[in-house]
């Protein structure tokens, strides 16, 4: 284990990585079908995010906000807002739910989102997502657990072909849904919370996009409580897994750290085998599995010679390092976005939470970046490789059909990864 | 002193088209019925072209983090474009507890140390307006420490919308920057360009011609601009505002104080692009300037009408819907109009009442001005037989079911627009789009549809 880093040395973020937990907030609701985030703050925080989702899915992101201006945010207690702006969307829409969550101005103002949530008469959610707390990752825990704690009915009888998937927020729709049907195949019934596989897999829709279209049902959410297990996946889930152990306890708890690679998709199979009582997976499992130890062979000796950095948020961090250290990569520097158990775990010369001006003081100690469309300039100031990951990654499309998840989504992974060191290997020869 | 500018004082704009229809001025905000950015965002739009500035944004992550990198503003300073760059003081719950001050003190510090830019802007946000951090006097200090000018821009989201930031932003230039430097040499013929931010290189469409009419550009607020530049644009003789009511208030305010007169342009099209260059030969009053302003004109234009015959052949009797907003909904229109297109209908949901004005004149009296794009569009498209569709994402659904081609025109865009050149660009891609397959291609039915 190489050297770890938890804190930033400097006063500032120069080039950041790390996002906001409104942020975070903001997509989990939108894999809840028909719903409207609204978040409580200035427009800006939204029209922000807005745009950011919709660039990078190359869709159209229906999120609200309650546009707090001057006199709202020095004499209003700021339940004017938020009433004020429920009352205007649903003049337009019939939204299934409102997310409310708030912002950096009206946590530090200290409004009651709890309260002003009581006021309204419509299905509403609501956590608190202060933006000078946390990041992406831990805005997407709250929201599931919110949502969990808020609409989840109590239950005590249970489905045992049914269970609960908890994914983290860095998992692409495709990715989501090649995981439920990964479940799927040992004879069980998934359900996703939330659901980004229907909702921003970038389908072709019928609509213009008032509202979210796709995504697990309200009624749906109402349920959860009646599965006979639940599996998150990432730190940053464990604890909205945790809250729906609460609605019944008889339920089983399955926990992964991430499930990229072998050895984690191997873990991950043993305990399906076992909840379900299985001795063998299906045909398609067992041959894909044979694939990516093909592909790990084939591409370790182009990997081998590489050294990587990794930037993201610490559950993709766990996942794609693992991924690549199994096929003998060399991880010479991590950049997480922000601080999480999971660091800890990953095998690494060196892992900083940090920013990319960070990465760029270190970048003699990496070949090739696994990062999103801000590595890019990096990656071309100092003729480095770049595997585009994470968010945002807005001069690429088809973001949402990448799948690096378990067998088959391993192998396409370590391949194009391979691909990318020997593609810049022979660029740097010819020059 | 403070120099926190009235907002009160700028929302009563005087100059700007919006005031005399709205009480409010911009100052119009909807729970729950809103969207675009907020205060910040317009500053920040507005000052991130000074490339050779440090721009740094105090206040927690949701500011910068979601919007670094995003603008394609282009520059042409030699050293780090510092407008690619993301720089925030990321403040956290500790700092909102005790002040952010001190730490966006060292902040300021570290950057002059690493990057050594010519001026620092300081942008406070919402939560570092509402602790109360006293960003004045920290760049007051850090300007005497290290002698460049450390200029606060008082533009946090809550204060308002985009265009009341840019407003805010460009009271902070003229408050901090601009009269603080004598330029080197003055010419009869220098000129402030206001509100042109050279995104995708727009700007360079057309200086080129204004230098090939020895009309100097002594400085922009902001494309491809320079801190020491800006600080001398108190003496032009001209200030030429860039399709920017937003930014009104900062030329009426030099006219006032420096006696500079301005116009306001735009380089949308052809007509519009010798309109402009006209109006800024003429409003510099010298009659051989404006001759020869003419003959460039017409050897321009003769020029690009020949390199458009092709285009225009295509576009001949094919009719345009076009679905954007504000002073978009005639420039784009107009440029249409100049490629050979019939412009059958625009939106004017956000537009002023001149710009509905300055769109019906445009368009004639046949076509429709659109109050609800949304519902119209459809409906316009089956009754006038168009061709085109040119609108933001959203409305590509309306272009496949009638299944005709489309043109976002609100996508961040990549390519220039502007100036005579920037219509050979539009004419290219519009081309592209008519021939396009795809469109027809995505409408077929599934196998499985009857
Ligand atoms: S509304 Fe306030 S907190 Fe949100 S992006 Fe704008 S300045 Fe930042």
């Amino acid at each position: 284990m190489g050297e770890l880093n938890r804190h930033r040395e400097k006063p500032l973020e120069i080039n950041p990585i790390r996002l906001s937990q409104p942020m975070g907030a903001a997509l989990a609701f939108l894999g809840v079908d028909r719903c409207m985030p609204l978040m409580h703050g200035g427009m800006g925080c939204t029209s922000f995010t807005k745009v950011f989702f919709t660039r990078h899915f190359c869709e159209p992101i229906a999120i609200q906000t309650t546009a707090v201006t001057d006199v709202a945010a020095v004499l209003d207690g700021g339940d004017g807002s938020i009433v004020e702006a429920v009352h205007n969307i649903t003049r337009k829409v019939t939204p299934s739910l409102i997310g409310l969550h708030s912002t950096g101005i009206t946590e530090t103002k200290g409004d009651d989102i709890r309260g002003a949530a009581k006021q309204i008469k419509f299905p509403i959610v609501h956590v608190h997502t202060a933006d000078f707390e946390g990041g992406l990752e831990s805005g997407w825990g709250k929201t599931v657990t919110a949502m969990i704690e808020q609409l989840v009915e109590d239950r005590s009888e249970l489905r045992s072909d049914k269970v609960v998937l908890l994914p983290h927020i860095s998992m692409q729709p495709i990715e989501v849904e090649k995981l439920k049907e990964f479940i799927g195949s040992f004879g069980l019934q998934v359900v996703a919370l939330p659901d980004l596989s229907t909702a921003l897999d970038g389908h072709l829709g019928h609509k213009q996009g008032a509202l979210s279209s796709g995504g697990v049902t309200v009624d749906e959410i109402f349920s959860l409580a009646e599965a006979g297990a639940v599996i998150s996946i990432g730190e940053s889930v464990k604890f909205s897994a945790a809250a729906l152990l609460k609605k019944n306890p008889a339920m089983r708890h399955m926990h992964l750290d991430h499930v990229q690679g072998l050895v984690a998709t191997d873990n991950l199979v043993e305990k399906l085998m076992d909840y379900a009582g299985l001795q063998q997976p299906s045909p398609t499992v067992v041959r894909w599995r044979k694939r990516l130890q093909d592909v790990m062979l084939d591409s370790h000796f182009a990997l081998g010679q590489t050294r990587i950095m990794v930037t993201g948020e610490p559950d993709f961090l766990a996942g794609a390092c693992q991924s690549l250290t199994e096929a003998g990569a060399r991880i010479g520097l991590v950049l997480s976005s922000v601080d999480s158990p999971q660091l800890g775990r990953i095998e690494a010369e060196r892992v900083v939470v940090g920013d990319l001006e960070d990465a760029e003081k270190l970048q003699s100690e990496y070949d090739l970046i696994i990062g999103n469309f801000h590595a890019e300039a990096l990656a071309r100031r100092y003729g480095k490789a770049l595997v585009p990951r994470g968010f945002p990654c807005w001069e690429m499309i088809g973001n949402q059909l990448k799948n690096d998840l378990l067998y088959e989504g391993g192998a396409y992974f370590l391949c194009e990864a391979a691909n990318a060191a020997e593609a810049m290997r022979m660029q740097h020869h010819a020059v | 002193m403070a120099t926190k500018p009235k907002i009160r004082e700028l929302l009563d704009e005087s100059a700007c088209a919006h005031n005399s229809t709205r009480k409010a001025g911009c100052h119009v905000t909807v729970p729950g019925a809103t969207s675009g950015g907020c205060a910040f965002e317009g500053a920040q739009i507005t000052l991130f072209p000074y490339a050779d500035a440090a721009h740094l944004v105090h206040g927690p992550i949701t500011c910068i983090g979601a919007s670094w990198q995003t603008r394609l503003s282009h520059t042409s300073w030699p050293g780090r474009d510092m407008t690619q760059m993301g720089l925030t003081t990321g403040v956290c719950s500790n700092d909102v507890v005790f002040g952010g001050e001190a730490k966006l003190r060292a902040s300021i510090d570290y950057i002059v140390a690493q990057y050594a830019p010519q001026a620092v802007f300081v942008y406070s946000t919402c939560v570092t307006a509402m602790i109360g951090d006293d960003i004045d006097a920290v760049c007051r200090q850090a300007q005497q420490d290290h002698g460049i000018p450390m200029i606060p821009v008082h533009a946090p989201g809550f204060v308002g919308s985009k265009n009341l930031g840019s407003r805010l932003a460009g009271e902070a230039v003229l408050t901090h920057l601009v009269g603080t430097l004598e330029p080197a040499e003055i010419t009869p013929f220098d000129i402030n360009l206001i509100g042109e931010y050279n995104v995708t290189g727009d700007m360079w469409q057309y200086t080129p011609l204004l230098e090939k009419l020895g009309i100097r550009v002594l400085s922009t607020l902001s494309g491809d601009g320079r801190i020491a530049r800006i600080r001398t644009a108190h003496r032009a003789r001209l200030n030429v505002l860039v399709c920017a009511k937003s930014l009104v208030s900062m030329p009426r305010k030099m006219q006032e104080r420096y006696g500079i007169p301005f116009i306001s342009v735009s380089f949308y099209g052809k007509r519009d692009t010798s309109a402009a260059i006209l109006a800024i030969a003429e409003a510099l009053g010298d009659a051989d300037l404006i001759t020869r302003t003419r003959q460039l004109i017409a050897c321009e234009e003769a020029r690009l009408q020949a390199r458009l015959a092709p285009f225009r052949k295509i576009f001949h009797g094919r009719k345009a819907v076009l679905n954007t907003g504000g002073n978009k909904s005639w420039s784009i229109a107009s440029a249409l109009q100049d490629l050979g297109f019939e412009v059958v209908a625009t939106s004017v949901r956000k537009s002023t009442e001149a710009d509905k004005e300055k769109a019906r004149r445009y368009l004639g009296e046949q076509a429709v001005l659109m109050t609800d794009p949304g519902s119209q569009q459809a409906r316009i498209i089956d009754e006038t037989g168009a061709d085109l569709l040119l609108a933001g994402g959203r409305s590509l659904y309306t272009a496949i079911k009638k299944k005709i081609a489309f043109a976002d025109v609100n996508q961040e865009k990549k390519k220039s627009y502007g100036g005579y050149q920037g219509l050979l660009n539009l004419a290219e891609d519009l081309k592209n789009a008519l021939e396009n397959p795809v469109f027809k291609n995505v409408a077929r039915r599934a196998p499985w549809e009857n």
